[in-house]
């Protein structure tokens, strides 16, 4: 048993899926996750696939604060995801709600509507800090 | 009984192609990836992939046809198995061959087509019903130059069967090179048959998410997944036998890899095609396949008359 569990372990940290949704970020942290799938930061080398769907997806990356508006919708996209899925928060908006926090359309960050398994700071953060980010998921899954 | 088990189940059936069709996706995306200029995934990636999509849940759409749905993969499955049984490995003989199984083969490739749109259709989902509908539109535009394209090559050795054709160009020498403008045909053919960029329309995730796969996942996406990539050897390796049958007389060992490698060529050929095109739209696509490539394979099937006639005589 231990061994399966151990090869399928395995395979879901080599082959994390990727899906990107925009939760109301101002779109400078959407051009940093499309730059660092770009062949110029070539993130295949970990296995990472952009897809379209939440059906193949693995890993949500979420962008931006919460809005009122999107909130149905986000908890919606991460309940039609296959389990195990993990969510990333990337940018100082969707970690904390950022500089839009208290305004009157927005909640906070994208721990107040689905749970986070990690936060990506920065405004917007770096492709570079992205893909550290999600390598650090990628290697805390390992220790379980 | 055992030997027909180990046929299928071994080699050349479920096990060997499985694994010959992950190496083949390895290669095939290694080498777009070093065509961009990048790294590009490691050598156990498609395992990786297969295994993780395996041991993920099955979601089941509630409004989708349970049944359809969860047996159309495995229907492709073994329609991509069954054709590679007909197709001549390292010898000039198939596991099974008869007259007219090129008909059999080329029909046995249409299933895999026909199992997305059903089940994407039956998924009832917007977007999976927007790509099956592509698919089968895709479907009456490439079938017809292929079609034309490996029946003419049928055409000049007199045969329906393939492993008489590959054994009737063997015989002949460099007769194969006059096929040189169906193989072209064909090949571009085929990856409108697979799906892939320049004819990726049915899937074009920056329209409509996945097309017929959007609600697939877990082990139903992973079977889906294992069948387009053995659908892709599988018709690598027919036209490697219809358009490049030579075979030297080499043993089993060498003539294996020459099989192996004549399939990677081919491989190589259609991730090149990928890599230096973009998605057309559809209505280009059929334009394309109607104006340009079936009058190309009529002018190879008139070629083979004109040549036949002069053999012949
Ligand atoms: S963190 Fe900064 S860059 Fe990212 S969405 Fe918020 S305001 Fe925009």
């Amino acid at each position: 048993m231990s061994t399966v569990s151990n090869i399928v372990n395995w395979a879901r940290i080599k082959s994390p899926w990727l899906l990107h949704f925009n939760t109301g970020a101002c779109n400078a942290c959407d051009i940093e996750i499309i730059a660092a799938l770009t062949p110029r930061y070539d993130l295949e080398r970990f296995g990472i696939q952009l897809k379209g769907t939440p059906r193949h997806a693995d890993i949500l990356v979420c962008s931006g604060p919460v809005t009122r508006q999107i909130e149905d919708r986000l908890v919606r996209i991460y309940e039609q995801m296959p389990e195990p899925k993990f969510v990333i928060a990337v940018g100082t908006c969707s970690c904390t709600g950022g500089v839009f926090k208290g305004c009157y359309n927005v909640k906070a960050g994208i721990d107040s509507a689905i749970p986070v398994a990690a936060y990506i700071p920065g405004c917007p953060a770096s492709p570079k800090a992205i893909i550290d980010g999600v390598v650090k998921l990628l290697s805390s899954l390992k220790e379980k | 009984m055992f030997k027909d088990l180990f046929y299928i189940l071994v080699f050349p059936g479920f096990a060997f192609l499985s694994l010959f069709a992950l190496a083949a996706e390895f290669y095939d995306r290694k080498l777009y990836a070093r065509l961009q200029n990048r790294v590009g995934p490691p050598w156990f990636q498609p395992l990786a992939d297969f295994i993780k999509l395996c041991a993920k849940e099955d979601v089941i759409p509630e409004a989708a046809n349970q049944n359809i749905f969860k047996v159309m993969p495995v229907f492709v499955l073994a329609s991509v198995v069954t054709a590679s049984f007909y197709i001549p490995l390292w010898n000039n003989t198939a596991l099974l061959s008869f007259n007219g199984d090129v008909i059999v083969v080329l029909y046995l490739l249409t299933i895999p087509t026909l199992g997305f749109f059903v089940g994407g259709w039956y998924s009832s989902s917007l977007f999976a019903r927007l790509g099956s509908v592509r698919t089968i539109t895709q479907l009456f535009t490439y079938e017809v130059p292929l079609f034309m394209g490996i029946l003419a090559s049928a055409l000049l050795a007199d045969t329906w069967s393939l492993s008489e054709l590959v054994s009737f160009y063997s015989q002949h020498g460099w007769l194969w090179l006059c096929n040189f403008v169906g193989f072209a045909v064909c090949l571009l053919a085929l990856l409108g048959k697979l799906e892939k960029t320049p004819f990726d329309i049915p899937e074009a995730e920056t329209e409509i998410v996945a097309g017929s796969f959007t609600e697939y996942s877990g082990r139903l996406l992973a079977f889906l997944r294992l069948s387009t990539d053995i659908e892709m050897i599988v018709g690598s390796a027919l036209l490697a036998a219809v358009f490049l049958p030579f075979s030297f007389n080499l043993g089993p060992g060498l003539g294996f890899i020459l099989f192996i490698s004549k399939v990677m060529f081919i491989v190589s050929l259609l991730s090149l095609a990928r890599t230096v095109a973009a998605r057309l739209r559809l209505d280009q696509m059929i334009t394309f396949c109607w104006k340009i490539l079936t009058p190309l394979a009529l002018l190879q099937v008139f070629i083979n008359l004109i040549l036949k006639a002069k053999l012949i005589r």
